[in-house]
Formats: C-alpha cells, structure tokens, sequence
C-alpha cells in the first residue's frame, strides 16, 4: 500500500517538476495582409502590406512614438535624435552600439554589428538605377553628391559603391554627418520609414539579384519562412538587442491602459507572428469571427455588419472584441486639369465652372454611400493628426448645388434646348470624369454624375486600367479625377507639394502652374513646423480653392478589430505595423 | 498515314497557330495592356524615373526588337522576371501551379465521374420523373454563379457549421486534399457538374436512339450491358473532347475559389498580373495555355482512335 502510495506521490512529483520546468506556451499572432506582398528589398518596395513586415524586420534611423498623438519621431537605430545644424542643412546620426543583423549564412557564423557605413551604402541604394526605388524622392536632389552618382549610374550603367560621397561622411564606425543641398526640416521623416531599415552589403551582394528574397535586418523579428503571396511567418530575432517597453502614454485613457500592460517588458512579447495573404474581405472577416485571426482591419462593406456608428455593436462588444478607430493621415480630393482646353485656365467663366462643379459633389452622400460612414468630411488638404493641419478650416466649396447654377448662370453658361448647359461661346459643354475599372469607382461614376445633372452638365466617363490612369494624370490628359493621397511622413509638405508647379508631370496631377501659389509653397520649405508655415499653407488651401484647382472631400476612418486576448494594441497612423510592441494573453488565446 | 507521321504533321501544324497566338498577344498586350511603369515607379517619380524603368524593362524598344524577344523566351522557356516582384517567371509557374493542381484536378476528375454516371442513369430513363428533376434543377443550379456558391458556401459551411476551415493552405499535400480543398471543390463542382449532365446526357440519348442499340436489344442484351459497353464507349469520344478541352483550364487556376480560400494559385497569380500590366507573366500564362490547347487537342485524336478503331489518322 505505502509502495503504491509513494510511487504515486512520485509520478505526481515528476509532472509537476514537468510542467514548472517546460517552457511556456509559445505567443502566436495570426495575421491577414489584403493584397499580396511584393518581395523585402525595402529599396525595392513602396506597399503598404510589404512595409508591415519590412518595419519588423529591418529597422531605420529613426521611428515614431507608438503612444504620442500627435506623432512624434524618436531614435530607433540612432542612440538620440540627431543633431541638426546649419539651419536644417547638416544632421549628425549617431548610432545604438552593439546592434546586430539577424543571423545569415553570408555572415560565416559571426555575428555582424551595423555601422555608420552600412547606413552610407543604405541611402545610396536608393540612387542607384537599377533598383528603380520607387521611394527614392525621400533622398533625391537632397543628399550633396548622391544625385550625380546616381547620374553616372545612369550614364555608364555601373553605380559606384565605393565613391565617396560629400554629402555622406563618416565620422567614426557610430557617427555619420549627412549634408542637404537646401533646408530641409523633413529629412528626420525620411529616415523614419520603414523603406529606409539599414542593410549589409555583403548580405545584397551576396544575394544579388534575388535580395527581395533574403531580408537580413536588425529589427526584433526575421522571415522564417516564406510562401509567396500567401504565407509570411516571422520569429524573434535572436541577435536583436536588450529593449524595454517604455512610452509615455500621456492623459490619454487608452493609452494609459495600454501603458498599464506593457510597461517594463522586453520587446518583442510575441514569439511568432504569422501572416496569411487573405484578400477577399469576407474570407478575413469569417476567419477573425471563428478566432482564426487575432486582428482585421475591417474592410468597408463589413462596417454596417460590426460598427453602430463609432462604436462596435453589442454582440462583438460582448465577446471582448476591440474596435480601434483612428482617422487616416489621408485626403480623397477633387481635382481638375488647369491645362485641359474646356476646363482649364484662369479665366474668370472658367473658374466659376471649376468651382460650380466643386460645389456639387455631395460629400456626406459620399460617406454614407460609398464609404458606409467610414470617413468624415475634411477640406483641408492637410489631414488632422498631421503637422500643418487646420481642423477649422471652412471651405468655400461646400455642397451648395444652387449657389454652383446661379454662379454658372451668371457666367453664361446657358441652357440649350437639349437642357444641358453650354460653354459661355455656345459650344457644347461636357465633363470628362476619369476613373478605373473597379466596381467602386462605378459607383462614384454615378455619384459624378449626379453632381453634374444637378449642375445640367453633360457627363461622359473614361474608364482606363489603373496605369492608364497614372499615365494620362502625368501627361496632363485627365480632365477630372478623384483622386487619394496618405501621407508617407506626417508633415504637410507631403499633402501641399500636391500642387507645386514643377510637380506637373509627377504627381500634380492638376497641372497647375502657378507662380504666386508656387512661391508662396517655397517659402514653407524653408520653414520648421511652426504658426507662420501654418498661415503660409493657410493661404495655398484657399488659394487652390479660389482658383478652382481642387477640392478636398473626405479623410478615411480606420477600423482595427481585435481578440480579446491581444494585449497592447493601438493604432497608429504612420507606423505600419506595430506587432513588436505587443502582447498576447497565451492563456485565453485558442490556437496554440 | 501511320501514327509518326500523324504526330509530325500535327506538332509542325502547331507553329503557325503558336505564331498567331503569340502575335495576337504581343499586339494586344501592347495595345490595351497599359504602361506598368507609372505603377512600378511609385507615387512621386519624375519622367526620368518612368523613362529609367521603360528602358529596364525594354517597352521603350521598337516593336518588332520586342517581338523578337518575346519569340526568342518561348523558345528557350525563359520569360524571364516579373515585373512587379522580380520574381522569375518560371519560379512563378513552379510554385503556384500545385496549389492550383490539387484543386483543380480532383474536381475535374469528380466532375467527369459523377456526371457520366448520372447523365447515364437519367438518359436510361428519359422522361422520367427523376429525369426532369434532375434536368430542371441543373437548369437552376447552372444558372447561379460561382461567386454566390462560394460566399453562401464559405459562410454556411465554413463559418456558420464548421465543417470545414473559412481559409488556408499548408505544405502538406495529404492535408490539402482532405481539409483545405474540400469546400472550394464541392462549391466548384457545384458549378461545373450541371452543365456537363446535361450535356453528356445529350451524347449518351444520340446514342440511345441509334440501330445498333435496337439491334442489340433485339439480341437480347441487358439494358446495364447496352449502356456501359456499347453506348458509352460510342459516347466516349464527344465526352473525351470535352473534358480533354478543360485541361489546358488546369493551367490558368480558378481565380475565384483560389482568391477566397486563400490558396496560393496560379489563378490569383495571373489575374494580379492583368491587374499590375505584369507582361511577363500574361505572355507565359498566354503561351503555356495555347501550347496545352494544341497538345490536349492531339492528346484527344490519338484517344479517338483508341476508342474507335474505326478513326483513321489523317
């Protein structure tokens, strides 16, 4: 009996050593990207969904605050934020010693530290021809010397890696003096992104002509394993230094409960993250309601489903779901081509048809049709949460369809005996409205032509494939587009520079061209983010409406869902993902 | 004319209809297929940068130089990289036609099966009660597109009852077969089984109404014995070309199911390449799918002359 009895006690013993020695249950997030990615080159890269997983497995100079509203830049790879002289012209990065790239068979078992040199050959990848960087404007025409390699590249088809570069100069293997052309306060932005994470040469070289294939960065995670454009999973970098969890969340609510949570652990928290490419909504909206997904970001046609207003309907509330729900540092705007022979032109009749057009596109409409109130009606062309803003801001071209007829029956243009409105001359008059093949812009093919019944303007559609588009945009033949921008850095340079004059045949896709508008937009070049460079973009906005250049309409909501188990979750605006600086609740999780 | 000959005549038949589909392409392609660089160049690029990326990828190239390439990949196989990822075409094909594979081919072969055999039972029957049950609900059941099976689908039986995963796929092929595949083939046979009833029902009543199958009948032959060996093997022959003409369908995926079960296909695959003016991948899909035609057409001749030894090579 004591036999049996001791034996018991000692299998009990040996599976309670069992448990408290095993290892904890590994922390897996799953994931869904919307569209496929494109390969993690960062130089090579400018999606959205690439750069989710580019920002956890390479790391740039800088980043963002993950609590601060609004966004603030902090040092990432650097060991403080550089020091910046000569009136925005010269910055001093120092780097974070002892920071190591992920393991890689190019390293020959060594583990490889980063140097200021590698941020030296970083930036110049982004000059060099044959990556086609579709990011290199971040650096372009900025960086003393670097254009004319790129030049010379350009010219003898070899870019040189090894030139010295006078704007790049190393000081030591921590310190590097980066030298602009002109002022620029944006530089720091720059080096935020998550294109520009700091690579080895040896690991590009090595893997030359398949780098897109071989990420090797610093950042908390590397790529354990890859099925293109379906399966991304990322595990802890094991080289990736000694980080702490410290943000000061500030008076607001959520991100003091946030702060609560996370205060003091080491970063990363998560094991492995897993990433499927899903990208039909439903098919991510299924999987997240069986618990298959940890996150969604919810698409549009979904929001009537889950969202009451702002807030998450009671059954999702009820299961311990969370709604995170930020406004996108983004504009949907109007714009009309100043160099098209019917719109175009700053005649005051020409004007007034641009404006009368403005006046009736129904923005609130928009929302509620298009968007199911997932947006909310901004014209500003500077987005809240982005330096420069003006949430005050009150537009000359609300929606007034009457005031937009009298103005076009001020200004002649009469009615024929079709009843559509003809030009002042009395040739007939009809808009031309661009706009892509997918099933939402049918739907704001009807909502254009609404506005323009309403205005008793002939409407005629031209449907072109996305390219096509962008082509015609660039070469100034669009008459009339809506078109998007989200900012790539969170300063208002990057919404204005939307309509600067030498920007025709890039991306002003209005093709204005005006000096006065032009010289005023140079001047905040030169200006930090201050109230004087606010009343200068103050000016631009009500300029461009004057003139009937453009009219801004909405800003899109973001919607994130997540499990209860997620811990530590806050959207961001700029940064693309934030999974390093989360948890999970393993314990509450169902997958293991 | 003996069977070497036969196929000579057939394989060197095959080169001018490959010319034709490759010109048509290449004219098309050119014509509608639009301007990647603006896409590839990114948000802020400056005609140098369009006019850098047009000379990369050769489109700023006369038309008859590009041709000239274009004919050149297909003879040595090699189309060379993806525009949009860089990623090598032929890598591409290797790694997305499985996927699409495992789908494809159970539901070919469950199609072929359970419509031969119904088409069968319900022309053995013609007129029936259960003959036009079955004809009047393949009307109905055809007449719904694929899009709503699979929503109604992945929502009933994936979500709502579970009995099967909403998503997914796994290297594991023995898994794939009997989990992952599972709903997106019941859901694409739910399509693709109506039509084929239907139509196999026709040959197999052709048939049925001819004098050897009186004859036969008049020699006293079981009806099980007339159907299975002396109508079927007559009715093999249209019912070979029309599962051999969806073969060279096995190469171009099924975009739709491989999109909503997250099955990484090469239907997916192709369809972003139309999207993102990826000629590359359009120009190989284009010819692989031509090529197979060909081949699935000679595979079909060289079949009918297995079924009926009547056929002659000509």
């Amino acid at each position: 009996m004591i036999n049996h009895m001791g034996r018991f006690l000692f299998i009990l013993l040996g599976l309670w050593v069992t448990g408290a020695l095993a290892a904890p249950p590994q922390k897996v997030l799953h994931l869904e990207l919307s569209a496929a990615e494109t390969g993690f080159d960062p130089v090579m890269t400018s999606d959205l969904n690439t750069a989710s997983i580019e920002q956890q497995l390479f790391e740039s100079l800088l980043t963002y605050d993950y609590l601060a509203r609004p966004v603030k830049l902090i040092p990432r790879l650097a060991a403080a934020m550089p020091t910046v002289t000569d009136q925005g012209r010269t910055w001093l990065f120092t780097l974070k010693r002892g920071v190591y790239f992920s393991p890689d068979p190019v390293f020959k078992g060594q583990k490889r530290e980063v140097t200021a040199q590698d941020v030296v050959y970083t930036l110049m990848r982004f000059m060099d021809p044959k990556n086609r960087s579709p990011y290199k404007f971040l650096v372009e025409g900025k960086i003393i010397g670097l254009d004319e390699l790129g030049e010379a590249a350009r010219k003898t088809g070899h870019f040189d890696y090894d030139a010295r570069i006078p704007g790049l100069e190393v000081l030591d293997r921590y310190t590097l003096k980066i030298r602009l052309k002109t002022t620029d306060y944006n530089f720091a932005h720059a080096m935020a992104q998550p294109m520009y994470g700091i690579v080895a040469r040896e690991v590009i070289e090595g893997y030359a002509g398949d780098t897109a294939s071989h990420p090797v960065g610093t950042g908390p995670y590397y790529l354990a394993r890859w099925i293109r454009s379906s399966l991304m999973v990322l595990e802890r970098n094991p080289n990736f230094r000694h980080e702490v969890w410290r943000f000061d969340p500030g008076n607001d609510p959520d991100s003091q409960r946030i702060a609560a949570q996370m205060q003091g652990k080491t970063i990363p928290q998560i094991d492995r993250v897993e990433i499927q490419v899903i990208e039909e909504a439903q098919s991510a909206w299924l999987s997240f309601g069986k618990g298959e997904l940890d996150m969604i970001g919810l698409a549009g046609q979904f929001a009537p489903i889950a969202l009451r207003g702002a807030h998450l309907k009671p059954s999702l509330a009820q299961r311990g779901i969370r709604l995170d729900r930020i406004s996108d540092p983004s504009i949907a705007y109007y714009f009309i081509n100043q160099q098209d022979p019917v719109l175009g032109g700053m005649s005051k009749e020409k004007i007034a048809l641009r404006r009368a057009i403005f006046m009736a596109q129904n923005d609130e409409e928009m929302i509620r049709v298009i968007h199911k109130g997932q947006a909310v009606r901004n014209a500003y062309p500077i987005p809240e949460g982005v330096a420069g803003a003006d949430p005050g801001y009150r537009s000359l071209l609300d929606y007034n369809p009457g005031e937009a007829n009298r103005l076009l029956d001020r200004m002649g243009y009469a009615k024929g005996p079709d009843g559509y409105r003809r030009q002042p001359d009395g040739q007939p008059l009809a808009v031309r409205y661009t706009s892509s093949l997918s099933s939402q812009d049918r739907e704001l093919d009807e909502m254009m032509k609404k506005a323009l019944d309403r205005l008793a303007i002939r409407f005629e559609s031209e449907k072109l494939k996305f390219p096509e588009i962008l082509k015609a945009e660039r070469q100034c033949r669009v008459q009339i587009r809506l078109s998007a921008w989200i900012a790539d850095y969170p300063d208002g340079d990057n919404f204005m520079q939307l309509w600067y004059g030498p920007h025709t045949h890039e991306n002003n896709g209005s093709c204005y061209q005006d000096p006065v508008w032009d010289r005023l937009y140079e001047k905040t070049l030169t200006l930090p983010d201050s109230p004087q460079r606010d009343a200068l973009y103050h000016q631009l906005a009500r300029l461009l409406e004057l003139n009937g250049v453009t009219k801004v309409s909405t800003t899109h909501i973001r919607n994130v869902l997540s499990q209860p188990w997620v811990i530590g979750f806050k959207a961001h605006p700029i940064l693309p993902s934030v999974w390093s600086l989360m948890d999970l609740d393993a314990s509450r999780a169902p997958h293991p | 004319m003996n069977l070497t000959a036969f196929l000579f005549r057939r394989l060197w038949q095959m080169i001018p209809t490959m010319l034709g589909v490759v010109l048509l392409v290449f004219l098309l392609f050119n014509w509608v297929g639009g301007d990647p660089a603006y896409v590839l160049a990114g948000k802020m690029a400056n005609p140098d940068d369009i006019a850098n990326i047009r000379h990369q990828l050769g489109v700023d190239r006369p038309l008859w130089e590009q041709l000239l390439i274009f004919v050149r990949q297909i003879v040595t196989g090699d189309f060379g990289n993806s525009w949009a990822t860089r990623e090598p075409v032929s890598e591409i094909f290797r790694t997305r036609l499985g996927p699409s594979l495992v789908l494809l081919l159970p539901m070919l072969l469950l199609e072929t099966v359970v419509a031969v055999v119904v088409a069968l039972t319900v022309a053995a029957m013609r007129g029936s009660v259960l003959d036009r049950t079955l004809m009047v609900t393949s009307t109905v059941v055809m007449s719904i597109s694929l899009l709503v099976y699979i929503i109604v689908g992945q929502y009933v039986f994936a979500s709502l009852l579970g009995w099967f995963p909403v998503k997914g796929w796994s290297d594991d092929l023995w898994r794939n077969l009997t989990t992952y595949a599972v709903l997106p083939v019941l859901l694409g046979l739910m399509v693709s089984i109506a039509p084929s009833v239907r139509l196999y029902r026709t040959f197999i009543l052709d048939e049925i109404s001819q004098d050897y199958v009186r004859t036969a009948r008049a020699k006293g032959l079981s009806e099980r014995r007339i159907l299975l060996v002396h109508v079927l093997r007559n009715a093999a022959i249209p019912i070979v070309t029309n599962v051999l003409m969806g073969l060279p369908a096995l190469l171009t995926g099924a975009f739709l199911l491989e999109r909503f079960f997250a099955i990484p296909g090469i239907g997916r695959e192709i369809i972003m390449a139309v999207e993102r003016s990826d000629f590359p991948i359009i120009k190989a899909a284009t010819v692989y799918v031509a090529l197979a035609t060909l081949l699935a057409n000679l595979l079909g001749d060289l079949l009918y002359r297995a079924l009926d030894p009547r056929v002659q090579f000509e």
